[in-house]
Parts: structure tokens; sequence; C-alpha cells
């Protein structure tokens, strides 16, 4: 799984560097439009240890505030499934907080809570929550009849139960999206770090845009391909553990 | 006209394989139109018989621009057959890699990008220095004793956009103050003047002659008096904004860059001629609406003298020894690996 997700990701990569250059031969460009294999090359040894670490320093806010997006995804699913006034506030409620753009309410966040750490939290965390929320509220409205009835007709359906039984029965979905999720949440914090933050590869992709190096960025989205790449065929395979635990402990059946 | 000296841009713009050149030059010339919807669209929209020119700001359109403006709306450009488009810039626009694009036919760039992209071996050729005092400047509170010496910054907290040239140019300056990080705090700055308005920082980079209005106007009604500390005050004379042209269009079109340059500059200087003030203040509301008038007047005074320090003053002068310094700043602080003689990309108009 892990190799796969690796080379996938170089043949795109690779793919995308090769356009670079083809462009930049066939049309006679300068190394400061797209810098040429040799000066990537250079730019690479130059940089990738200081990259490596501000890459490791974004792909761990990354993961927090994707697990505090699964965290608030999970409680506004809960509470959003019901039926009642309150369940359909608050989903509504989160769906136009999504509405405003990240970038928007970004330098409000930052001005308020500073550069720092849980900036850079926050903003990831906004940012990948929206698709894991549709997908808990998808699953937490749906009801699954056939088990749910017989809960029910005995008296002993309580809501723990409820949410118990609907991410059983949706487990695959809820573990694809939470993979696919890392993908935002990265994203999330690298928007975060490229507009205010001072630490992360996100503001050194904004360092590097500033003195137009085209190089630094191209080695940054390489470390970011490959840390994600990693990141999220982990998440698969943990996702496949707790599937197989999930089958094997309880026997296919809810306890 | 020619620039001093232009051989090692144009080496570097020819193709590498003498026998694949007919080759080359056919995709090329296909790659070209592709690249080109910019100039493309002009074309379908230019007056009849005008050229077609697209010219690519920096900034935002504001007092900075005021004769780039002044020069189109005045119809300076138009008088020499030209249909210029001035589009704004920004932090995401790289006017020198929109020249070797194809997307414009001017633009404008600050000196570290010109001297970075010759640096990477772009044919970009400075045809007019607008700024002959760089507006970026650092903005401190009166309360504090005006900074007469380069020493009294030692103990400050001063604001530094991490990788842009006010980062080159304050260290440049505590260089030459003899200070080294230690004997200062560094603080990175963001879009927002926060942590100066907080007193996190005493000292804060901002455009004298844009930001630097506002901002002294806003703090000035808080009961906060400020002052500005301006590097080239202590010898250190990086240079600004510039307009920028490839190498290609010299070769191919000289007379275009010199009708462009023409009417350029003297819409520059039109607009700085105290007579038409008013006309020019016309100018700039038009395309800035945010700025009120009377903050607008302080920013032209300001940018009159940023771009003209005398009233005989040719705009638009090249200054070959700021030029010769920047280069010499970005090799000491290792922002260039080599050399470029950056004075060989200089236009010289009338030159053999």
């Amino acid at each position: 799984m892990l190799t796969r997700r690796i080379y996938q990701f170089l043949i795109v990569y690779a793919a995308g560097l090769a356009l670079l250059l083809g462009l930049k031969y066939l049309a006679g460009l300068s190394d400061y439009v797209i810098p040429g294999p040799s000066l990537v090359w250079q730019t690479f040894h130059d940089v990738w240890g200081r990259y490596a670490a501000d890459t490791l320093d974004t792909l761990t806010v990354a993961v927090l505030g994707q697990v505090a997006s699964i965290c608030l995804a999970t409680a506004i699913g809960i509470v959003g499934r019901q039926t009642t006034w309150f369940g359909n506030f608050v989903k509504v409620a989160a769906y136009n907080v999504q509405a405003y753009p990240i970038v928007a309410l970004a330098p409000i966040i930052f001005i308020l809570l500073g550069d720092g750490f849980i900036t850079r939290l926050a903003i990831a965390a906004m940012i990948c929550y929206f698709p894991l929320l549709l997908v808990v509220l998808g699953v937490m409205s749906e009801p699954v009849e056939e088990i749910e009835h017989f809960y029910r007709m005995t008296g002993r359906m309580r809501w723990q139960l409820e949410v118990k039984i609907r991410a059983f029965e949706n487990l695959h979905k809820l573990t694809t999206v939470v993979a696919g999720s890392a993908t935002l949440a990265m994203a999330g914090t690298i928007v975060a770090e490229f507009i205010a933050a001072n630490a992360g590869i996100g503001y050194s992709i904004r360092i590097a845009l500033y003195q137009s190096d085209l190089g630094k960025i191209l080695i940054a989205l390489f470390l970011i391909g490959i840390s994600l790449s990693v990141y999220q065929a982990l998440l698969e395979w943990a996702g496949t553990l707790v599937h197989r635990r999930w089958e094997m402990v309880e026997g296919g059946a809810v306890p | 006209m020619k620039p001093e000296s232009r051989g090692s841009a144009a080496k570097v713009a020819e193709p590498p394989s003498p026998g694949a050149l007919d080759c080359l030059r056919a995709i090329r010339r296909l790659m070209a139109l592709c690249l080109l919807p910019g100039c493309l669209h002009v074309g379908t929209g230019a007056a009849a018989g005008a050229e077609p020119v697209v010219y690519r700001l920096k900034w935002l359109q504001n007092s900075s621009t005021v004769g780039d403006l002044y020069a189109d709306v005045h119809g300076f450009f138009a008088a020499r057959g030209l249909s210029v488009v001035v589009k704004p810039g920004g932090p995401e626009r790289d006017a020198i890699k929109e020249l070797e694009l194809g997307h414009s036919h001017f633009g404008v760039a600050s000196a570290d990008q010109v001297i970075r992209a010759a640096a990477k071996g772009a044919p970009v050729v400075v045809i007019a220095q607008i700024f002959q005092v760089n507006p970026l400047q650092w903005i401190y509170r009166s309360n504090r004793p005006p900074i007469d010496a380069l020493a009294q910054l030692k103990g400050l907290t001063i604001g530094i956009t991490y990788g842009g040239n006010d980062e080159t140019i304050m260290r440049t300056v505590l260089a030459k103050a003899g200070l080294d990080e230690s004997d200062i705090t560094l603080l990175s700055v963001r879009y927002d003047f926060t942590p100066f308005y907080r007193g996190r920082a005493d000292l804060w980079p901002i455009y004298r002659n844009s930001q630097g209005i506002v901002i002294a106007n806003r703090m000035a009604q808080s009961g906060e008096p400020v002052r500005f500390f301006n590097p080239a005050d202590f010898g250190v004379h990086f240079v600004a904004n510039s307009v920028v042209v490839h190498q290609r269009l010299i070769d191919t079109r000289p007379d275009l860059v010199h009708r462009f340059r023409q009417a350029l500059l003297q819409g520059w200087q039109a607009a700085l001629d105290e007579k038409n003030e008013a006309r020019a203040l016309e100018t700039i509301a038009r395309f800035d609406a945010d700025t009120p008038p009377d903050l607008m007047a302080r920013q032209l005074q300001v940018t009159r003298k940023l771009v003209r320090p005398t009233p005989d003053f040719a705009v638009g002068r090249l200054d070959v020894e700021a030029w010769r310094q920047t280069e010499e700043i970005m090799r000491a602080r290792g922002l260039i690996p080599r050399a470029v003689d950056v004075v060989s990309r200089l236009y010289r108009p009338g030159a053999p």
C-alpha cells in the first residue's frame, strides 16, 4: 500500500516536472522562469534538509488538525443527525460557516490568535472538517432499518447504540473519507502558513515566491507529496486494520 | 539603442543545438502564439492603427503608479501610436516572467527581481528607473529619539519580511552598523500592522509614499505621531521599481521600446508637475477609490520627492551606482551565486 502510494506520486511528480521542462526547452525559457534539471538538483541539495524539517512540522500540525476536525465533525454529525429543530440548526450553521472562504477568514483568525501553532491548527481543522462532516452527517442521518428496528421494538435503543450501528455499517465510507481528508488537512495547514505563519513548508514556499525561486517550490512540492503519500497510506492501513478488528472481535455483530 | 552589453543575455535565449535550430524555432513560434493570449486579446480590442501593448505593473494602481496611469489616461501612449493596457500587479505577479512568456511587452520589477533574473539567465533589460529613492522604509513612533546613527538600532525590535527585499536592506543596514542578529530582535512581518500598533515592534517596514501616509495619519489621529527610517540616509541605496523589457523586443522592435519609454517618461514628468496636480489626483482617484482625497494628495507629494528629487530632475534616469551597489549587496548576502554585471542590463538610449 505504502509503496504503491509513493510510486504513484513519483509518476505524477515526474510527469509534471517533465511537462515543465518540455515547456522550458521548447519555448527557450530561462532558469528564472523554469529552472533546468541541474538547478533543480542543486536547489534540492541546498535546501532539502531544512525543507524536510519544515514539511514534518507542517505534517504534524496537519495530523493534529485532522484529529480535531474528526472530533468536531463527529460531534456535529451526531447532533445534526436528529430531525429536531436543534439538529437542523446545527446542520445549517455548519454549512453556512463553510460558505466563507478560508482565505477571507484566515486574516481575522491570525489577528485574533497570532501567527503561532494554534492558528495553523485551527485553519487546518476548518479546511478538512467539511467533507468529513458531510459524510458523518450522511451516515448518521441514514437509519440501518434492518438492525435498528429490532432494538427499537425491544426498547433497547440508545443514542450511543444508534451511532455505533450506523458507524459500523458505513465503516468503509468513513475510513475512506478520513484518508482523503488528510490531503485537505495538509493543504489547509500550508494555506495557513502561506498566508501568515512563521513556520512550516507553506511559510518556506512564501519566501521562495518572494525570491521568485521556482526550484525551491518544486522541492517543497516533492517533499509535501512524499510525506502526504506516506501519511495517507498509513491512514488507509489503519482503516483496514480497524475494519478487520471490528469484524473479528465482534464477529460482525454490533455489541 | 541597445544596452551596454547584451551578449550574455542573448546567449541564454538561444537554442542549444544548431542542428535542430529550424525545428526549434518553428516550435517556439507555435509556443509563443500559445503563450500570448493577453497580447492577442489586446490586439482585438485595440484602437484602429494603434499598436497593442501590455504593460504589467508591480503593484496595485495607486499614487505609486501615477505616471503610468497618467500616460495612459491623458493620451501620451496614444500620441505615439500605442494602445497600452496597464495591468495592475500583485504579490503573485512577476513581470519578468510575463515578459519571457510573452504575456506582456513591458513590466515593472524591483531591482532584486531584475538581478535574480539576470543571475538565472533571463534576458531582461531595464529601460527606466522610476523611483530614485526607494520608498521601502521603516516607520517608528516619534516618542522615541530619532534615529540619527545606525548604532541606535541596537536593542530594537525590527520587522522584516523574510525573503523580501526589506530583509536584504535591513541586514545590509545592520552589517553597516556593525550589528548582528543578537544585538536586535527581528520580527516576521505579515500583511497587517497589528504587531506595530500593539508596540511589539519598534520599526516596521512600510512603503513610504502609500501605506506610510495612511498609517502615519491613523497613528497621528490616535495621538502617536511617527517618523520614518530611510536606509538611503545612511548610504544604503537599494534600487526600487524599474521598467523592464525582454532583450528580444529591443532587438526586434527598438522603435516600439523607444516610443513606449518616451511616452511613459513624459507621462510621469507631466503627472509629477505641480501644475497638473489636480489632473494627476483625478487620474489616481479613477483607479484607487479607497484612499481619501487628502491622503492621496499627500501620497502624491511624497511620490514626487521619491521619483523626482529635484524639480529639474529627468524622470526615469538609471542610477548606475545604485544598481551596482544593489548587486553588491545581493552578492554579499548570498542572494545571487555570482556577479551578473547588472550595469550591462541597463538600457542606454543612443548607445551603439
